[in-house]
């Protein structure tokens, strides 16, 4: 009996151990392939490197250097950060608002923000692009505006049903204690919020971190582009042969920070996930 | 309190409420009102009636195309998906050990951006077909099933952390119970586990639904080369975008009516899933 | 240190479609503890957040120690409040929770530790004062948020039903501590009940309320002996006063009320007042303590005696509740005896006359 059930519980790790050398595959042949030059990458990409086909850090060096990637590096961690920290503070904030004054304007802005989470993309992709070119977004700094615009309707929606839990107790006594509305939100209300606005942070974060669409529209492909642009254009950038090495190594380099993010916050990020998902 | 923070209103709401306006409601307003007209540019436009939607189904081929493409992707995806989710949230909650490990490691993929997964698996899958001289746009069935495998891979690990999250829900006296009336492992999965993660089941079948109609970023960088393997959302995407001339205001048109009906489907999906999930929740 | 002044106040909500509060008037004396009771929905609560201006009025005026505070925001009003769900900074630790107002006025750190520790060494919450309020017990919880309100040193304490999410044997205990309290700060003090019981073991004046209108403001005793119309009547003292329908006749010299087949002699003080409701309708309100079993007295002549079938009798250690039926509606009686009464056993009741209460049918105000 106690064997039998040894013997089955190997054949489950076995059954594991295959499915999870599936799941990796793609990430370690890309890793793999990003150590071989170029020429060895296309003729045999899922051997190993050897000695002669072995590029050192090579790729990754060109890769690091070639096609701006540092820039969109940079240009993709800069509208990620600020595009998060404003779409966590000023929608918690809108979402308490909305949640306490309770009238027909407040509950109309509402229903807008929740009815935004069902349209698709494509929906408003031209004209946003327009308005955005009009008013001067076509930056940085505005498409952190256009992400707020874009990030409000699952935001608010997370905040506002988590803030409707919150007794309205805490907050007379806060008014009692002498908060204005703002002490109230920012000592009291936003801290109690905190696991929601990690929540919130980790989805948004990798909303924008990963987007391509709209700021490839909005930013283009030129000096602002980010990182999802830039190895677009890297891996279908049409003159001339590719340096396969140099794009592996790109490949690892976007993939690597995730990686490392997700194995430090993962219990973070799959409760925010799951959150998503179940409310979404 | 109420009055004191009432007044609070461009502090706490006019910020977002305008960029909300900015990037969201006025566009899709005149989203709306640019599907019924000719337009080059936003602000230069005719209007001309129902002609763009009629337009979809005649002089455009690519529409119903697309539209048939998506649906079979779509339930060829939900299925599969689910599916082998569900088995290895199954194989999960065993109780063996290290079984968070090989948690973090399905899930990983789903963190990596569509652009990026796409062109992971463009090279892989054009790596393997390379060996038998073709690519992945000499078969428009290469591409299609290469969206699967991608989709199935970036997904189930997603489902399966809420299949698992279910499944330990369902109170253990509930297998117990089964135990003792003499079920076989069979039988307690198909009469307690499976009735009671319903809930679940329904969450994910829409999730994996709508991932897989609104997939845009996996299937240009996977499939953007290959003409006869655009699904919905890349194929108005295309409409807008990728041509030029002078029938370019008449072809914008077009792509702002696909849109439109791309977002109503969109939009009766969601509402089928709240009237799902709402009445699951009355059962209850 | 400080009266509160209510003036024709009213309150209504959705531009008055909703009245809550018609016409309020009502003064609380300096270092008075008042208790504001009644069933829910009646305005106590209402009226305790108008002092602490978390609600507008509608109209009229209120007066903090002569002082219109109708537009002064809550801070400035020097009061402090206690809520029935604590309402505790969860992500504060006790200490914090306490300090906060006083670091909000900017006030030097050594005297707000000063403060904080003389609350906390009164309410004895010294050695939680470093955890969070998730760490205690309701009872602890409820301390402090005591010293919250302590450590304000306000003109006014505020107690919204501050007692009712605790059990039965904690509640007693916070009730005779927040007595204590009130002695020892001499403040004012207003509190929000339900529980009559709370409101008599505690307040120095009760006002009684029912949809928005006070009904009685006066000290316990009065209220239990002289209630002022069936409400009270009915609301003050457990169990609550029987109240039987009963006529006014005239025998002689005297006046009786007869009711069931009995009469019940009227005392020399009421008779004065009964006797424009002679030949009338009255309401006769009897406190089940004031049924008397007949074999603990003398018989006289003069004593109404009832017979009784009892329908149910509780236990209740020195008395026994006996319920039985008069004229087909359920009435009690409290009664002290040393044997056991079973369901069945027919019973005679002594009524006593001098604690009778009368009751115009109709306005259901008190005769007298």
């Amino acid at each position: 009996m106690k064997s039998r059930r040894a013997f089955k519980e190997s054949l489950l790790y076995i059954l594991l151990f295959i499915i999870s050398v599936v799941f990796l595959a793609p990430i370690v042949i890309i890793l793999i392939n990003s150590f071989k030059s170029n020429f060895h990458i296309s003729q045999s990409p899922f051997s190993l490197p050897n000695v002669e086909t072995f590029a050192g850090i090579q790729n990754f060096i060109k890769g690091f250097t070639q096609a701006d990637f540092s820039r969109a590096f940079a240009n993709s961690a800069f509208i990620t950060v600020f595009s998060v920290a404003g779409i966590v503070l000023l929608t918690s904030m809108t979402a308490w608002y909305l949640v306490r004054i309770k009238n027909r304007f407040t509950k109309l802005i509402y229903y807008l923000f929740v009815f935004s989470m069902i349209v698709p993309f494509q929906m408003v992709m031209y004209t946003m692009t327009y308005y955005a070119f009009e008013l001067n977004l076509n930056n940085r700094l505005g498409i952190i505006f256009i992400y707020l615009g874009f990030g409000a309707g699952l935001s608010v929606f997370m905040f506002s049903g988590f803030i409707k839990s919150i007794p309205t107790e805490i907050e007379e006594a806060a008014v009692i204690d002498g908060c204005s509305p703002l002490k109230t939100f920012f000592l009291i209300i936003f801290p109690i919020l905190k696991p929601t606005a990690i929540t919130v942070a980790i989805l948004n974060a990798m909303w924008v971190w990963n987007d391509y669409l709209l700021p490839y529209l909005v930013l283009g492909s030129g000096s602002n582009r980010t990182l999802p642009v830039a190895i677009q254009m890297a891996l279908t950038g049409g003159y001339g042969n590719k340096d396969m090495g140099a794009l592996m190594a790109m490949l690892v380099l976007t993939i690597l920070p995730i990686i490392v993010f997700y194995l430090f916050c993962q219990k973070y990020i799959i409760r925010g996930v799951l959150a998503g998902a179940v409310k979404g | 309190m109420q009055k004191t923070l009432k007044k609070y209103f461009p502090i706490f709401v006019l910020p977002t409420l305008a960029a909300f306006l900015v990037s969201f409601a006025v566009p899709f307003v005149s989203g709306v009102y640019l599907s019924f007209t000719k337009f080059k540019v936003v602000n230069e436009n005719t209007w001309v009636g129902l002609e763009n939607y009629i337009k979809l189904f005649t002089t455009d081929k690519t529409f119903m195309n697309s539209l048939w493409l998506t649906v079979k992707f779509t339930a060829v995806s939900v299925v599969t998906i689910n599916i082998l989710a569900f088995a290895l949230a199954l194989l999960l909650t065993k109780g063996l050990k290290g079984t968070n490990a090989f948690r973090t490691v399905f899930f990983m993929p789903n963190l990596i951006g569509g652009i990026v997964l796409g062109h992971i698996w463009s090279l892989i899958i054009n790596g393997v077909l390379g060996y038998f001289g073709v690519d992945i746009t000499y078969d428009p069935k290469y591409g299609f099933w290469g969206l699967v495998i991608l989709m199935n891979w970036q997904l189930i690990g997603y489902m399966m952390i809420i299949y698992i999250a279910g499944i330990q829900n369902i109170p253990e006296y509930l297998n117990e119970a089964a135990a003792i009336d003499g079920a076989t492992p069979a039988q307690t999965l198909f009469h307690v586990t499976i009735p009671m993660v319903m809930p679940s089941v329904t969450i994910c079948s829409f999730l994996t639904l709508t991932n897989s109609f609104k997939l845009f970023d996996q299937n240009l960088a996977l499939n953007g080369k290959s003409p006869d393997t655009s699904l919905l959302a890349l194929d108005i995407y295309k409409t807008f975008y990728d041509h030029t001339g002078l029938q370019l205001a008449s072809w914008h048109g077009i792509g702002q009516a696909k849109a439109v009906i791309f977002f109503l489907i969109v939009a009766l999906i969601a509402f089928i899933q709240l009237r799902a999930t709402s009445q699951k929740e009355v059962e209850h | 240190m400080a009266t509160i002044k209510f003036k024709d106040v009213v309150k209504s909500f959705d531009n008055g479609k909703v009245t809550v509060i018609p016409d309020l008037s009502l003064e609380i004396k300096d270092k008075e503890f008042v208790v504001l009771v009644g069933p829910s929905g009646c305005g106590k609560s209402t009226t305790l957040r108008m002092i602490a201006g978390l609600e507008d009025i509608s109209s009229g005026e209120i007066y903090i120690d002569d002082k219109k505070v109708n537009n002064i925001p809550p801070k400035d009003r020097d009061i402090a409040m206690v809520f029935q769900s604590y309402a505790l900074y969860p992500h504060m630790t006790v200490y914090k929770n306490m300090a906060f107002a006083l670091k909000l006025k900017k006030l030097p750190k050594k005297e707000i530790d000063e403060k904080v520790m003389w609350a906390a060494k009164i309410l004895e919450i010294e050695p939680y004062l470093e955890r969070k309020p998730k760490a205690l017990s309701g009872g602890q919880r409820q301390r402090v948020a005591l010293g919250r309100a302590m450590v304000r040193n306000p003109k006014v304490f505020l107690l919204d039903e501050p007692l009712s999410n605790l059990d039965a044997k904690l509640r007693t205990e916070m009730r005779s501590q927040i007595t204590m309290l009130h002695k020892r700060l001499q403040t004012t003090f207003v509190y929000v009940t339900h529980d009559q019981t709370e409101a008599m073991t505690m307040a120095d004046r009760i006002v009684v309320m029912d949809k928005g209108v006070i009904q009685q403001f006066d000290t316990p005793q009065m209220l239990y002996n002289e209630p002022a119309n069936m409400f009270v009547a009915g609301f003050i003292g457990s169990p609550r006063m029987n109240f039987i329908n009963s006529g006014i006749v005239k025998d002689g010299e005297k006046l009786k009320a007869r009711f069931s087949g009995y009469e019940l002699t009227v005392s020399k003080e009421k008779a004065e007042y009964l006797a424009d409701y002679i030949g009338k309708e009255v309401i006769l309100g009897i406190r089940p303590e004031h049924f008397i079993a007949a074999e603990e007295i003398t018989p006289s002549k003069d004593k109404c005696i009832i017979t009784v079938n009892t329908e149910i009798a509780e236990m209740m250690g020195s008395e026994t509740n006996i319920y039985f039926d008069l004229d087909g509606k359920q009435n009690i009686a409290q009664i002290k005896t040393g044997r056991k009464i079973n369901p069945g056993d027919r019973i005679r009741l002594s009524v006593d006359e001098d604690h009778a209460h009368f009751f115009d049918p109709v306005t259901t105000a008190a005769i007298g």
